[in-house]
């Protein structure tokens, strides 16, 4: 096992912050700037913005049904989840929301982030989370695809789509 | 004759008094509920604290996804495995699982009691007094045979393939009385026709005298091993998320009923249950499954779970409840929206077809090797462990619906794989046989959470004794279904209520 002198830790330790905090800076220079987004409980509008992409491509529009899962604005519903949610479960949600917006460079070397992905290119980032070898992605994936999924649908203008005619105690009582 | 209190009008303002009872009982689902009702009913000053809200009626209980979820489940229904592999789902509301469940009576087996007696040492009950329990929970439940006529069309297709392939199947029992088939079991019946503790425990504990406090979040239970327990209270607000004023509830007898996780949460707070405490947890992972019929379905309307195929079922004389069981279920399109694996127009166009779905959960008995726990952070921890035998009946239970579903006519049945699986005929099974079921690539739903304070005779082994009394503690109880040493059955309410009538019972008699 390597030994390393206390100065040469240091010298070390200096260099890893150093190439850290540049690669930070980095990755927040590729992501540019991010529009206002109003009140957010939870969510910074950065990540805002990433989970209403991501809204707008896990459930797009389609000739059935031209709404998509952003137009719901379906990322202010979970900031709202979120903002009853323990500190640490609103930590995790904001850690998986940054780590899908450099999600590109992360695991596909692009020199982009996630909302700077044509819809097609994200469609296919979002579905490579799906089979994804690491679990920690498929996770994601799933924590998503679910909050996503059910909110969407059960959005009454949502209904005619899916040929689902609405709750049965109103039909019933027709 | 009491009223239910919310404690949520005493969220702020002047805190609530304390107050002192004889017997204390934490969740008011099966097992908190029948307890309440048979100590209430036997002369005992009992008080009944719940978490969640009281759900009555059609103004409350609206037959959409989102706030019912919010308000009718732990965590909003996002509660999950550590892996996210399981969706953990239980009620967070007055009247507990049985609120929100598919109105399933399936009682603890014979068999399952004797795996109990022969390899978990549990010999306390005879054979005459479980019979018994078990009559006066189906009476409770007031338990019968779905009929013919309430038999959906999502049921009917099931049936036709398992007849057409010569599989055994049956009738379920329920707990409807003036059922309109309304479709919603899963987020509440807003027409109140499950007799479920909510509508039936409940007033008779309320008749009896029981104090029963909603928005009531019990925090800590203090000297735990003293005659005189405290339960430390906040007050919710009025959705139950934010707490409030505090307050003291002191008794001589605790009773935990708030389901594994929140049973052995309380517990360890405690200092109580040893090393078996969040232990030996059974989750019944089932595996969703949606087929897609020529015909129209429309699930979503009728009971959705009233026919089960019962030919794979086992009985493993070691392990207890084995094989699998494919049961009918549908629900509202946000539910069924969340299990599509698929993103994109792809999911969407999936779902576009949903009055041709029939759909069906797989239940999978397993062994009970998961473990709750907190973790560092305070963050509730679920750890499951696939094993490789779960994962062979898994296989065997997609493939065998497959077959079913297929033999029923369908013209694709959809595994909600990532990626998906789609068999359209049975030249495609094989593809079943190459399922990973890795963690995170199916969507997996418990809904039968058993163990984590198990009942038995070693302390190192069990967190309770055969009464349900807490190793260590003084009249420090459990009766929900964390006692169960394995899968008590493929649907816990009845055995919960069961096992409350053995416990409460004696405890209301003072034996």
């Amino acid at each position: 096992m390597a030994r390393f002198s206390r100065r040469g830790l240091l010298r070390l330790g200096v260099a890893s912050a150093t190439l850290a905090a540049g690669a930070a800076i980095g990755l927040r220079g590729l992501r540019g700037s991010v529009p206002d987004a109003g009140d957010l409980s939870v969510l910074s509008p950065g990540q805002y913005q990433t989970l209403q992409a991501l809204a707008a491509v896990h459930l797009p529009a389609t000739p059935q049904s031209p709404k998509t899962g952003a137009d719901f604005d379906l990322g202010r519903l979970f900031d709202r989840y979120l903002a009853d949610q323990p500190t640490a479960d609103q930590r995790d949600a904001r850690l998986a929301l940054e780590l899908l917006e450099y999600g590109p460079v992360l695991f596909d070397g692009r020199a982009t982030t996630f909302c700077g992905l044509t819809p097609d290119e994200q469609l296919r980032h979002w579905a490579s989370w799906s089979t994804a070898a690491r679990p920690l992605r498929r996770e994601i994936y799933w924590s998503f695809a679910r909050f996503l999924g059910l909110a969407y649908y059960d959005q009454a203008e949502v209904w005619p789509s899916v040929g689902y005619p609405g709750p049965s105690l109103a039909r019933l009582q027709r | 004759m009491s009223e239910i209190i919310d404690c949520s009008g005493q969220f702020a303002g002047p805190a609530p008094q304390d107050r002192r009872c004889q017997v204390a009982i934490v969740g008011s689902g099966c097992g908190g509920a029948t307890a309440a009702m048979l100590l209430a009913e036997a002369g005992k000053d009992v008080i009944l604290l719940e978490e969640g809200g009281d759900f009555v009626g059609p103004a409350k209980l609206t037959q959409r996804d989102l706030p019912m979820y919010d308000q009718l489940y732990a965590d909003r229904g996002g509660r999950t495995t550590t892996c996210r592999s399981i969706s953990v789902l239980s009620g967070r509301v007055l009247g507990g699982g049985g609120v929100i469940n598919a109105s399933d009576v399936v009682p603890i087996a014979a068999e399952t009691w004797q795996t109990w007696r022969d390899h978990y040492s549990i010999t306390e009950f005879a054979a005459a007094e479980i019979t018994r329990a078990t009559e006066q929970a189906l009476a409770d439940l007031s338990a019968r045979p779905i009929s013919e006529d309430q038999v959906n069309r999502n049921n009917q297709v099931l049936r036709r393939g398992a007849r057409a392939l010569g599989w055994r199947g049956e009738l379920m029992l329920h707990n409807r009385d003036g059922c309109k088939g309304l479709g919603t079991c899963l987020i509440g019946c807003p027409v109140g026709a499950k007799r479920n503790p909510r509508m039936v425990a409940i007033p008779r504990a309320l008749a009896a005298g029981a104090q029963v406090l909603v928005r009531a979040r019990v925090k800590a239970v203090r000297n735990a091993t003293m005659p005189e327990k405290t339960l430390q209270i906040a007050c919710l607000d009025e959705r139950g998320y934010r707490e409030g004023n505090v307050f003291r509830v002191i008794a001589d007898t605790v009773i935990l009923a708030a389901g594994p996780v929140g049973t052995t949460t309380l517990l360890e707070r405690a200092g109580l249950g040893g090393p078996a405490l969040g232990r030996f947890v059974s989750l019944q992972p089932q595996v969703p499954i949606t087929a897609v019929m020529p015909e129209v379905v429309g699930g979503y309307d009728g009971i959705p779970q009233a026919f089960a195929i019962t030919e794979f079922e086992r009985h493993d004389p070691q392990l207890g409840l084995s094989g699998f069981r494919i049961e009918p279920i549908f629900g509202t399109p946000g539910i069924l929206g969340s299990l599509v694996s698929q993103p994109g127009a792809d999911g969407k166009q999936l779902l576009a077809q949903l009055p041709h779905f029939a759909a069906s959960l797989l239940l999978l008995p397993d062994e009970s090797r998961a473990r709750i726990h907190r973790n560092w952070a305070g963050q509730l921890r679920i750890d499951y462990e696939f094993t490789e035998d779960y994962r062979r009946r898994a296989r065997q239970a997609i493939a065998a619906a497959g077959r079913a579903y297929l033999a029923a006519g369908a013209t694709l049945v959809a595994v909600p794989n990532a990626p998906p699986v789609i068999l359209r005929s049975e030249g495609d099974l094989p593809s079943v046989a190459a399922l990973s079921l890795a963690p995170a690539t199916i969507p997996l739903i418990s809904a039968h959470q058993q163990g984590g304070a198990r009942m038995g005779v070693d302390p190192e082994r069990s967190v309770c004794d055969q009464r349900g009394r807490v190793h260590g503690s003084n009249s420090v109880y459990v009766m929900d279904t964390s006692l169960f040493p394995t899968s008590a059955s493929s649907h816990t309410m009845a055995p919960t209520v069961t096992i409350a009538h053995l416990l409460a019972g004696r405890l209301a008699a003072g034996r």
